[in-house]
């Protein structure tokens, strides 16, 4: 039972991941005052994706087939450390946020190599660009990641989420505080949302993810967009586990599990809806702002583990 | 059963590099190699064997030598004599190839000569048993290994980086020999088991001398932040396989007299030791990284990053004492783990990498990589072993570097279970810092690989490029298979690791918590291997057509992102780091808005060459220069100056 669960929470992180987008795409169009597409349009765009041919570059090389490959198994293997119904993921340890957050560097690795070998300037100009963006990003990901575990006694993002959802609701402690608003920018950073990265954008000067597709097609290109749902689906759960996991089903029953999941829906629907709203009023940064951006988070990460040992 | 095979591989060694003189002719070609290579899979399997059983070799040589000279082999020694076989034996396997394209007549047989000495005075530093053995075989790795460099000429710029690599070593030599003389009004001999014995009676200055002494000499060679200034510029002059060889192995050799030292012998000190090498973990892990970020010189690019890795052991090595002065053992452990794992991890994967640059060069005479590009079309086994070699020197999961790099993780997130504050609070911060030197990793291994294996060529040698030869590429797969190997069976080094760890810290029990990641990663390793699989099955229709260019004609190479390109973003960022000495001439100068030529040039020094060692080499000469007055030239000078010596001994005589 607690293995079927622990499976569904995979699969729920990859299935709804593209529904995740097309929600945000939705709300934001609504504030824009447009219709918008239907919030299942991205799961139509992986279809037709996948049934188009694979377009491959003269100059590529086999890597360039495989990093869509790898980057998908990577972001697969990173949504089975995050548990989201109950306090439980399918893989998961001692330490294993470090993990988590080395698999989602490994899918990078890959996607920067795959959009550098199609040999055109625009892969590189995103590939660089990128490699700057989460060259930055770990270090605060990571502290805010190690403040949550020390105050949780536990390294594990399981471990984490239990600890957590025993806590009383209005139990903030800034160490909490700190690495929520330290981990949100990141999050922010890491799935390429405005202020850092347009992903509507096709716009040369300021585009990462998109220039470092811009070679991609078909079923390399669905696996792509898909794992990059499947991240900001990730990260944003995330979020919701080790910040606000209150809902999640304390033991395996099956009406602990529908209350568990639909406390789980409402927080996700809620944060698209923030994420919409903040999408719709900023402005993207420039490129040189955003390690000031990310320096803020840095600063924000450190701070929460200073506290960490302040506070015992 | 070890000790006859260690006495093999030693007398195999030392006898080689007689016989590559005797017999000479075509049909010894292929006999060093092989013959270095068995010697070195021996070496192997004599230290397996000792991990396993922890017996106690000893081979003393005292009758020999005027000193006391003994080799033994205990948990630790076995532990790094293993490391020098195990990253050495396909090595010398590559070398097989590398050197029959590369050299000839003399140049050939000398680099068969003394690439086994070399090898012969790394295994006796790691198997010493005295200080003077342990000194000797110190030395003799300086000169070899400066020799083997001489090899290839040193001409211009190359004699200027061996008189710098030559100097720093016998500095550090010097400051090594002086830590071990400390010992010496309580240990009359120098053996390694009654300086032991004798470090409790030490006084605290006598052990602190020790101690600062030690970390310069071993940092030395080791190549911490600011003493690494030899390390980019000996090691990328040297053969590709002895490159390796300098980066991968004797580098690791500091490690092991650094550890043997102030683990073994002092037993761990107070917790400032272990935050100076913290510290300097920190500064050259982030330092080393950031310089090779700006290099496009393959070969001095990886030196750098040999500055960063050995920057993320002594990380390990700091929280490691830090908890021993703190009293946790547990963690002390598991941060010693992480340091030692990861320098069996550097010695497999630099050595790759060191042989992926010698085969660049085989197959383009560069290492230039703004003059490569597209080598993965042209060489799929070499491109497939470096990408390998890139994923596990990055950290990245299911390759080895991850596995130190999380043991100490693991360690440094513990500290904040320590009851006082300052180490509570340094030691999870320093997560922070090992995150960021991975992240700057993950963005220079990918602009390297990038650009040198992927995209169009931008030269016509990277263009012409062929496969290397059969010897070469098996020397090279050799240390892929080992870099996964232990990236997905952690456990396989980890079981005898903790053996090592429990000699080194008596008493200390792995906490379960730390052995986890040998569960988690294999199943990891099922996951993603699974799902690559499965999307594998997705059908597909493929096509070739051109890269995208916007609808215009005429992409071509000149158009792709450079490794100076990819770096700009990163190098603005952390300016402050480099610093380059720029100038722009605009000619002629009276007409700036229509130049006749803009010449431009950027050299960067670094700060620490123009800062610490220029006005430090500035005394030196100015002091030169004072002394000089006694040296006048005038026999009657001279003589007044032995009188003069005769008078003021006479007078000591008198009443001393």
């Amino acid at each position: 039972m607690t293995f079927a669960i622990d499976f569904l929470q995979v699969l729920i992180l990859v299935g709804t991941a593209p529904l995740l987008r097309g929600l945000v795409g939705r709300i934001k169009a609504r504030i824009q005052n447009r219709r918008g597409a239907s919030v299942w349009r991205p799961y139509a765009d992986l279809r037709k994706l996948f049934s188009k041919e694979d377009l491959i570059s003269a100059t590529a090389s086999p890597l360039f087939r495989l990093s869509p490959m790898i980057l998908f198994a990577a972001t697969v293997a990173a949504a089975a450390f995050v548990p989201t119904l109950h306090g439980f993921a399918l893989l998961g340890t001692a330490g294993d946020f470090i993990v988590l957050v080395y698999l989602l560097a490994l899918a990078r690795f890959f996607l920067i190599l795959g959009a550098m070998d199609g040999g055109s300037s625009f892969g590189g100009m995103g590939a660089s660009r990128e490699a700057l963006v989460s060259t930055l990003a770990e270090a605060p990901l990571l502290l805010a990641l190690v403040a949550v575990s020390i105050v949780a006694h536990s390294t594990s993002v399981a471990g984490i989420v239990r600890w957590s959802s025993g806590q009383p609701f209005f139990h903030l402690s800034p160490v909490h505080a700190l690495a929520f608003v330290a981990f949100t920018l990141v999050a922010i950073a890491e799935t390429g949302r405005v202020p850092i990265d347009n992903p509507i954008t096709h716009l040369e000067l300021t585009m990462i993810h998109e220039a470092m597709v811009l070679e991609y097609s078909g079923p390399s290109l669905a696996l792509i967009e898909w794992a990059n749902a499947i991240k900001l689906n990730l990260m944003l759960s995330l979020l919701v586990a080790v910040f606000m996991p209150w809902g999640i089903a304390p033991a395996t029953s099956l009406h602990g599990l529908a209350i568990a999941l639909a406390a789980y829906a409402l927080k996700m629907v809620l944060l698209a809806v923030l994420l919409a709203v903040l999408e719709s009023s900023v402005a993207k940064l420039r490129m040189y702002l955003v390690p000031d951006f990310l320096g803020v988070a840095c600063a924000l990460s450190i701070l929460a583990v200073v506290f960490t040992a302040l506070k015992r | 059963m070890i000790e006859i095979l260690f006495k093999l591989v030693l007398s195999v060694l030392l006898v080689l590099p007689v016989a590559v003189f005797a017999v000479r002719g075509k049909k010894a070609r292929l006999l060093p190699a092989l013959l270095l290579f068995g010697a070195l899979v021996a070496g192997a399997l004599a230290a397996i064997l000792s991990l396993g059983q922890g017996g106690h070799v000893r081979l003393d040589l005292s009758s020999l030598t005027p000193l006391s000279f003994v080799l033994g082999i205990d948990r630790l020694s076995a532990y790094f004599l293993l490391l020098i076989c195990l990253a050495g034996a396909p090595v010398a396997l590559f070398s097989a190839g590398y050197v029959e394209r590369h050299y000839s007549g003399r140049r050939r047989d000398w680099l068969w000569a003394l690439l086994p000495l070399f090898l012969l005075s790394m295994i006796v530093v790691a198997t010493a048993a005295t200080a003077f053995a342990f000194l000797f075989g110190w030395e003799l790795m300086t000169l070899f290994s400066a020799g083997l460099i001489l090899i290839d000429g040193d001409g211009g710029q190359r004699r200027q980086n061996i008189f710098t690599y030559l100097l720093m070593m016998h500095a550090g030599a010097a400051a090594v020999a002086a830590s071990f003389f400390v010992f010496l009004p309580h240990s009359a001999n120098l053996d390694f088991a009654s300086m032991r014995a004798a470090s409790p009676v030490l006084s605290a200055s006598a052990r602190n001398a020790i101690f600062l002494l030690a970390f310069l000499g071993f940092g030395t060679k080791a190549g911490i932040v600011p003493l690494h200034l030899w390390l980019p510029k000996a090691h990328p002059i040297a053969p590709s396989p002895v490159s390796a060889l300098m980066s991968g192995v004797m580098l690791k050799t500091a490690i092991y007299g650094f550890v043997r030292l102030v683990f073994d012998l002092m037993g761990g000190g107070p917790s400032w030791w272990g935050y100076l090498v913290l510290a300097a973990g920190a500064v050259s892990g982030v330092l080393g990284v950031l310089y090779a970020i700006a290099e496009h010189d393959l070969k001095r690019l990886l030196a750098y990053h040999s500055v960063e890795n050995i920057g993320i052991i002594y990380l390990g090595l700091g929280a490691s004492m830090i908890f021993t002065a703190h009293h946790a053992l547990p963690w002390a452990a598991v941060a010693l783990m992480g340091a030692l794992l990861h320098s069996l991890n550097h010695a497999l994967f630099k050595s790759l990498l060191f042989l992926g640059a010698g085969a660049i060069a085989d197959a383009t005479h560069t290492v230039d990589i703004e003059e490569l590009g597209g080598l993965f079309n042209r060489m799929r086994v070499t491109g497939s072993v470096f990408l390998v070699a890139c994923c596990s020197i990055v950290g990245l999961p299911l390759f080895n570097g991850f596995v130190s790099e999380w043991l100490t993780f693991r360690s440094f997130v513990a500290g904040a279970t320590l009851a006082s504050l300052s180490p509570a609070i340094v030691l999870p911060l320093m997560a922070g810092v090992l995150a960021l030197i991975g992240g700057l990793a993950a963005a220079c291994f990918a602009k390297v690989y990038g650009v040198a294996f992927l995209g169009r060529p931008r030269s016509r040698e990277a263009e012409d490029a062929r496969e290397v030869s059969r010897s070469m590429q098996a020397g090279m797969v050799m240390l892929a298979a080992a870099c996964i190997i232990i990236g997905i069976a952690p456990g396989i080094v980890l079981w005898p690791l903790s053996g090592v760890v429990q000699q080194l810290l008596p008493g200390a029990t792995l906490p379960a918590s730390a052995m986890s990641i040998t569960r988690v990663i294999p199943w990891l390793a099922v996951v993603v291997v699974g799902v690559v699989f499965a999307t594998m099955l997705v059908r597909r229709v493929s096509r070739t057509t051109p890269t995208w260019a916007c609808g215009l004609p005429g992409l071509d190479s000149r158009m792709q992102y450079t490794s100076t390109s990819f770096s700009k973003p990163l190098r603005q960022v952390f300016s402050q780091a480099y610093k380059p000495d720029r100038t722009v001439e605009i000619l002629p100068v009276d007409q700036p808005c229509f130049p006749a030529s803009i010449s431009y040039s950027s050299v960067r020094t670094t700060s620490f060459e123009r800062s610490l060692y220029r006005p430090a080499l500035d005394g030196i000469v100015a002091a030169a220069n004072r002394l000089r007055r006694l040296q006048t030239g005038n026999i009657q000078v001279y003589l007044l100056y032995m009188f003069l010596a005769l008078v003021a001994l006479l007078v000591f005589m008198r009443f001393a």
